[in-house]
């Protein structure tokens, strides 16, 4: 099992900076995990799972006006014109489709079928996932400039 | 008539960064937010491309292709299918279920556009702006056919047109021809080995500088299948072998849009002159009409204030000539420009037979017609 936790957090590392570089021609660097500088106005949320072979859920998480900024790259866009939540929503929730999508596409190729949820986005502040103790849980972070993005990854065991 | 992209899916992101990508070319872009939407608006609207995508709630990728393939107006529609699951198993279901190609997100925009460029010509809105080739233009012609003969038949039916016409055997050489020294129009064999022609087809598509070059296909009268075939991949026409030197004539000047309106306008000072021919009233209507009020616009603008419709070198006035007049007529209404028509009595005399001309007034010359005093209408 320890297994697929090493590997979720592998192709994780992989598809965060592939996709946001196709997607906004932003680079993203490995960084320590660092929570606390998010965005204290608020926090966005964007997660899709996964069911199968492996089971889990990939979370997204960035400060609001990275998301925004994220929607204008994504949309070729200025910030001033990402003008509704909705916006920013579906961009969001979009990117983290491709993320797991890239995820996913490995796994089955390693020989874990499994399929995707739709994308859901969640808002609030200083939001934080509790699971239960036999779900296997690695966070890891990203940077781009002042920018953060943290990828938390969970996985159940199999009985 | 505009070329129409279908956007199926339940992103409103990824749909505006299709639209955003298609901004710059001459198409329009129609949004489906999910596969039941998308399977109203493309019965309704008839899309010349479907981007599909693979994973949506409600009615999935794979529902609606196959709906589409059973819809009797729908079933040859190219599909372009869209997916974040680039998994091998994915690939292949994707590529069973008879789509024209897939595009695997996330996606720069380039590719995008390249993978809609094999599936259709897109022409930019920048390219708009050129003027048109005219018939007496130097047309560079390829033709890539592996019977020597067929270039040399080709070059002696055209050989009293300016255009220039180079030819290749071999297909893989077609390709780089098309580049340097250029074509603007390629004529293939469908009949090469290996689905040549296909390919260089697929391949024109593929490249931004050589994606608009038209290419007609060439095979025999009773080829009938490869010519359906050739029509869905996206040949410009047809040419049927034994070639008629008119019809190969046409079927060029169709596929360039060449313009060929300045055979019948012209301006005379303050006027513009409409010179109709002695026959092929078809074909000139059909000229006259796609350049008519841009023309007489053209004139106003620039200061003129009339319109000289010439008949006197017309054998037969038909209706086809009564429209075309009567249209041209409107026309100077609409911008208040004077008209007249100039027509010999026996021209006169056929006007006199169709009720929609019976009352028109006549000068005798066009001498006459550009003499404001001898002028019978405003």
């Amino acid at each position: 099992m320890t297994q697929q936790i090493d590997q979720l957090e592998e192709l994780t590392q992989k598809a965060v900076p592939e996709v946001f570089q196709v997607m906004l021609s932003m680079e993203l660097n490995a960084e320590t995990p660092a929570p606390a500088a998010l965005d204290a106005l608020g926090q966005i949320v964007g997660s899709v799972g996964f069911t199968g072979e492996a089971t889990g859920v990939v979370y997204l998480y960035s400060s609001l006006d990275f998301a925004i900024l994220i929607t204008s790259r994504m949309l070729g866009i200025e910030m001033a014109e990402v003008d509704h939540d909705e916006m920013v929503n579906d961009a969001f929730g979009e990117l983290s489709n491709m993320v797991v999508g890239y995820i996913k596409s490995r796994l089955c190729d390693a020989g874990l079928s499994c399929t995707l949820t739709i994308p859901s986005v969640v808002r609030g502040q200083r939001l934080s996932i509790g699971v239960p103790s036999e779900i296997q849980r690695r966070i890891i972070g990203f940077r781009n400039c002042e920018n953060h993005l943290l990828a938390e990854m969970l996985v159940k065991q199999k009985k | 008539m505009s070329v129409k992209i279908l956007t199926v899916d339940d992103s409103k992101t990824i749909r505006m960064i299709v639209a955003k990508a298609f901004r710059p070319y001459h198409c329009t872009v129609l949004e489906a937010q999910d596969g039941i939407a998308g399977l109203a608006i493309a019965q309704r609207e008839q899309p010349d491309v479907i981007l599909l995508d693979y994973t949506m709630p409600v009615m999935d990728g794979f529902e609606v292709l196959a709906r589409l393939r059973a819809d009797r107006e729908l079933k040859a529609t190219p599909v372009i299918m869209l997916t974040a699951e680039a998994g091998r198993d994915t690939i292949i279901k994707i590529a069973n279920l008879g789509v024209r190609d897939y595009l695997i997100k996330p996606f720069k925009n380039e590719l995008l556009i390249e993978r809609m460029l094999r599936v259709l010509p897109l022409k930019l809105k920048s390219e708009g702006l050129e003027r048109f080739k005219r018939f007496d233009d130097p047309i560079r012609i390829l033709v890539v056919d592996d019977k020597p003969a067929i270039a040399v038949w080709i070059r002696e039916a055209l050989a009293d047109t300016p255009w220039r016409i180079t030819d290749t055997d071999q297909s893989g050489q077609a390709f780089d021809k098309c580049v340097d020294p250029g074509a603007d129009i390629v004529l293939a064999s469908l009949s090469l080995a290996n689905d040549a022609a296909y390919m260089l087809l697929q391949e024109l598509r593929s490249h931004a500088n050589t994606a608009t070059i038209p290419v007609l296909g060439m095979s025999i009268r009773t080829a009938t299948v490869e010519q359906a075939r050739a029509q869905e991949a996206g040949f410009a026409g047809n040419i049927t072998k034994p070639i008629d030197a008119d019809a190969l004539r046409n079927s060029i000047s169709r596929a360039l849009k060449l313009d060929i309106s300045y055979k019948y306008f012209k301006q005379c000072g303050s006027a513009l002159a409409l010179t109709l021919p002695k026959d092929s009233h078809q074909n000139a209507s059909d000229v006259v009409s796609l350049r008519l009020d841009e023309l007489l616009g053209a004139t106003v603008e620039a200061g003129g204030d009339r319109l000289i419709i010439d008949l006197s070198a017309i054998d037969t006035v038909d209706l086809q000539v009564v429209k075309l007049v009567i249209s041209a007529l409107e026309s100077c209404k609409k911008l208040s420009m004077k008209h007249a028509v100039v027509a010999q009595p026996a021209a006169k005399a056929m006007c006199r037979k169709y009720e929609e001309s019976n009352s028109w007034s006549f000068v005798d010359s066009f001498d006459d017609a550009l003499s404001p005093a001898k002028q019978p209408g405003k």
